[in-house]
């Protein structure tokens, strides 16, 4: 068996919906343990859509079945002093919790840092939340779309003279999900080299606000608030309309881009012209260039001026479809979509490693646990407790 | 106080936000990175975007972007075309625990800094190459930017206005995603180095991580053959979802609205009896069914609140609601700044740039925070530091460098992009106003 980066790492995960159980996630595929905690009617990740062919069933959820690869699965009611007390035995042998519940949920179950800490010394306890645990938007709500609204993204993004669009499904939660995976081994590796346990805060909302270009630092080096942009920004890597799709003919960057190449690749005579020549030049006719490129691109096939563009290393890029991701040659050579097999949703293709470690590698040995699989392991064989105990625990709700 | 990351060494051979922000990240917990550039070929972003558009003098010391995606790094050029440079950049590496990069596969090999070759001079070192596509496979080659992947990945595809074209975000987003999945993939290498000390090749391909976060698209195609429609603002379940128009020119504000109760809220805090008893709008199926007739009366009403006035009057209430911020309104929303989300750094006085706020990190550690920060380096800036302290260069070893071109302090061909002015910027539309007293403005919120 190959050795895993995150080998004997220790994560009780009480997250649920997305960035939490995308964080761990990352975590479990990577190697280190991680037992979720479920509510006793699961996950609502599990009631979210779509479905294996539109079969509304907690076992069925598809982005459940992603989120949840590598991970065990108890269900436990935290609302009661024994699940608590049960929760608190667990804690006592993790290295890693973490949770995206509201700011004030831990702290009302008696499950804060300090609590915690107080059992185990040299825990990390991550929490994931809208707006982060402190500051006056702390107990604001929020969706995907208040999260791009609030981090700055959604003014920027759309057309110039339309409503501000949002990127399709879940991007902030992944976002706030994968940068909550990297600051718990920041406190983990400091753990593992003093024992020192901390708490770590991430905000979904400083998530998408750390990820922009141009927003704040056009007004602070400039006085300019950015707009969406025209359709003729001067911008070539902008998207456009092909015969058959989109692409996004971007000829270069910054001084690497000759541009009399460019024009013969074209075939546009009217491009080699002191008005385009020189990025300065082309964004001082940025209107003008825009609509050369919309009539020229609109005859085009995407895929054959795709690959041709590269051979002059052009960085052209090409809009994929979903169909068409899923068979494009490059991920095909990576093998990076990956066959696993689930007792109910049977065997699919799942997105796979987001990257490549060439010593410890990414792998899907569990698919997602369906609720509760893990009970008796875990609090039978792991914590000791009897049959009875259990049918016990199952008759008062706790499990 | 040392970050949690103190004692870890990084040589980055970065160039634009990929890599660099993902190291910006490392360095800002502790590690000591230190960024390699060119003279011959600059960097773009050193060069566009000045600070008050003044590309007199050595403009390369005053791009936004370097600025903003550099700081905590020690710089140090070298001309990597000269057998002496790369000697360099090898020695350097000796030392290091991390060698990061993100050009393409070609260049890698051209300059013989594969994984295989450096792990020759450092046995444990961890390397990690940021690609559009991957390191290995047919597109490996193939250079991106953050557009590229973002189509490549299939998020543009499914991004757009209902029943319109896909769009795509106008920054390069994906730099970002495949940035962070980077930051996490250094931290897994590190915390297998220090239980194992073994050192090993990460691979980043900055379309698959971003592929890795779209599974409600990709899942539904694999499982159930299907491609959605582009849904606009709207979600696949919540009703109403989207934003609104408010007072004033080109201001906005977004809600979901997930139950009974939120919506009865909503009709309350906008004064609409009738949308609360309306027979369409009853439970959250009939919302969902009728939703774009429901959004087509929220925004002639929303029109007439104040953004900000509306959302807090809807979050009093329990909805999900958010202002949509623009660039000015970011900087000095009241949370982030409590929080102390900007970092105030100093610049070079040579540069002419005042003290200014730049966004830190999406996470607090409480008992190892971040490294006092400190302004990304001016060219060359750590140059004679690095060599000497680092490589055991006398300083006439670093002369003698100088005098042969392999390191230096400006470009060799110092050519800066010239924007427009800012009126042409905003008739153009790209800007929607400028503020002639944002120095002021910045000062007085940020004194540093």
């Amino acid at each position: 068996m190959p050795d895993r980066a995150l080998e004997g790492v220790k994560v009780l995960d009480l997250t649920h919906h997305i960035s939490g159980p995308y964080c761990t996630k990352l975590l479990a595929d990577f190697g280190a343990e991680v037992l979720k905690i479920e509510r006793p009617g699961g996950d609502p990740t599990r009631r979210m859509a779509p479905f294996l062919n539109d079969e509304v069933d907690p076992e069925k959820s598809l982005v459940f079945a992603y989120l949840n690869t590598n991970k065990q699965s108890v269900t436990l009611n935290l609302k009661s002093a024994k699940g608590i007390q049960v929760l608190k035995s667990l804690v006592e042998q993790s290295d890693v919790l973490v949770e995206n519940f509201a700011p004030r949920v831990m702290a009302s179950l008696g499950l804060d840092f300090e609590a915690l800490q107080q059992i185990n010394p040299s825990l990390v306890m991550t929490s994931i939340s809208n707006f982060g645990q402190t500051g006056p938007y702390r107990d604001y709500k929020a969706a995907d779309i208040v999260e791009y609204a609030m981090g700055g993204l959604m003014y920027i993004s759309g057309a110039y003279d339309r409503e501000p669009l949002k990127h399709a499904f879940n991007q902030a939660q992944f976002k706030a999900g994968t940068d909550a995976a990297s600051a718990t081994l920041m406190a983990m590796y400091h753990q593992r080299l003093t024992g020192e346990g901390q708490q770590v805060d991430v905000s979904i909302q400083e998530a998408v606000a750390t990820g922009l270009r141009d927003v704040v630092n056009n007004f602070t080096y400039t006085g300019a608030v950015r707009r969406r942009q025209p359709n003729h920004s001067g911008d070539l890597s902008r998207i456009r309309a092909s015969a058959d799709g989109h692409l996004t003919p971007n000829p270069g960057i910054g001084a690497g881009l000759n541009w009399d190449v460019l024009v013969e690749f074209m075939e546009l005579p009217e491009l080699a012209d002191d008005k385009f020549n020189t990025p300065s030049a082309r964004l001082a006719n940025a209107e003008e260039l825009g609509q050369i490129f919309d009539d020229y691109f609109i005859n085009q096939n995407k895929y054959e001026r795709f690959y041709a563009a590269h051979e002059k290393r052009f960085i052209f890029g090409v809009i994929q479809s979903p169909e068409e991701v899923m068979a494009d040659p490059q991920f095909e050579a990576r093998n990076y979509f990956v066959d696993i097999d689930h007792p109910v949703l049977g065997t699919l293709k799942y997105p796979g490693a987001p990257f490549e470690m060439s010593g410890t590698p990414w792998d899907a040995r569990n698919p997602a646990p369906t609720l509760g699989q893990h009970n008796v392991k875990i609090f039978g064989q792991r914590l000791g407790h009897t049959p009875e105990q259990l049918v016990q625990f199952r008759a008062t709700q706790i499990i | 106080m040392p970050g949690p990351l103190e004692g870890v060494r990084i040589i980055e051979m970065g160039q634009l936000i990929a890599i660099p922000f993902a190291m910006k990240m490392l360095a800002d917990m502790g590690a000591q990175v230190i960024r390699l550039e060119s003279t011959g070929r600059l960097e773009s972003y050193r060069a566009d975007s000045v600070y008050q558009n003044d590309v007199s003098g050595e403009f390369w010391n005053k791009g936004a972007n370097f600025y903003e995606q550099n700081r905590n790094k020690l710089g140090v050029t070298l001309d990597l075309s000269k057998p002496e440079g790369l000697q360099i950049l090898k020695d350097l590496v000796s030392v290091a625990d991390v060698f990061s990069e993100n050009f393409t596969p070609r260049v890698i090999k051209n300059f013989g800094l594969e994984y295989e070759d450096l792990k020759k001079i450092k046995p444990d070192i961890i390397m990690v190459s940021s690609t559009g596509y991957g390191f290995y496979g047919p597109w490996a080659n193939f250079g991106a930017t953050g557009p590229a992947t973002e189509g490549a990945a299939g998020l543009a595809y499914q991004t757009g206005y209902l029943g319109g074209e896909p769009v795509m975000a106008e920054i390069p987003y994906t730099d970002y995603t495949s940035g962070e999945h980077t930051v996490f993939a250094v931290m897994t290498a590190l915390m297998h180095r220090l239980r194992t000390g073994e050192g090993q090749f990460v691979d980043i391909s900055q379309t698959q991580a971003t592929s890795s976060t779209i599974p409600e698209i990709l899942m539904d195609f694999s499982a159930n053959g299907r491609t959605g429609p582009r849904m606009g603002n709207q979600d696949s379940v919540m009703s109403p979802q989207g934003c609104y128009p408010c007072r004033g020119d080109d201001r906005w504000l977004t809600m979901a609205v997930a139950t009974d109760e939120e919506w009865q809220a909503v009709c309350r805090v906008l004064g609409q009896d009738g949308w609360a008893s309306d027979s369409r709008f009853e439970d959250s199926l009939s919302r969902w069914q009728n939703r774009d007739e429901l959004d087509a009366l929220i925004g002639p009403v929303t029109s007439s609140w104040d953004a900000h006035e509306l959302m807090h009057a809807l979050q009093k209430e329990g909805v999900a609601a958010g202002a949509v911020l623009d660039s000015k309104d970011l900087l000095f929303d009241p949370h982030l700044v409590e929080r102390d989300f900007y970092e105030v750094l100093s610049h070079q006085d040579s540069t002419g740039i005042p003290p200014l706020p730049y966004a830190s990190r999406p996470w607090k550690l409480s008992k190892t925070p971040a490294v006092k920060g400190k302004a990304a380096p001016l060219m060359g800036e750590h140059n004679s530091l690095i060599l000497s302290e680092l490589l055991g260069k006398t300083t006439g070893d670093v002369a003698a460098l100088e005098e042969a071109g392999i390191i230096g302090y400006g470009p060799s061909d110092p050519r800066p992009v010239r924007r427009p002015s800012l009126d042409e910027q905003v008739r153009q539309g790209r800007m929607q106003r400028y503020e002639t007293d944002f120095e002021e403005q910045v000062r007085r919120a940020f004194p540093g």
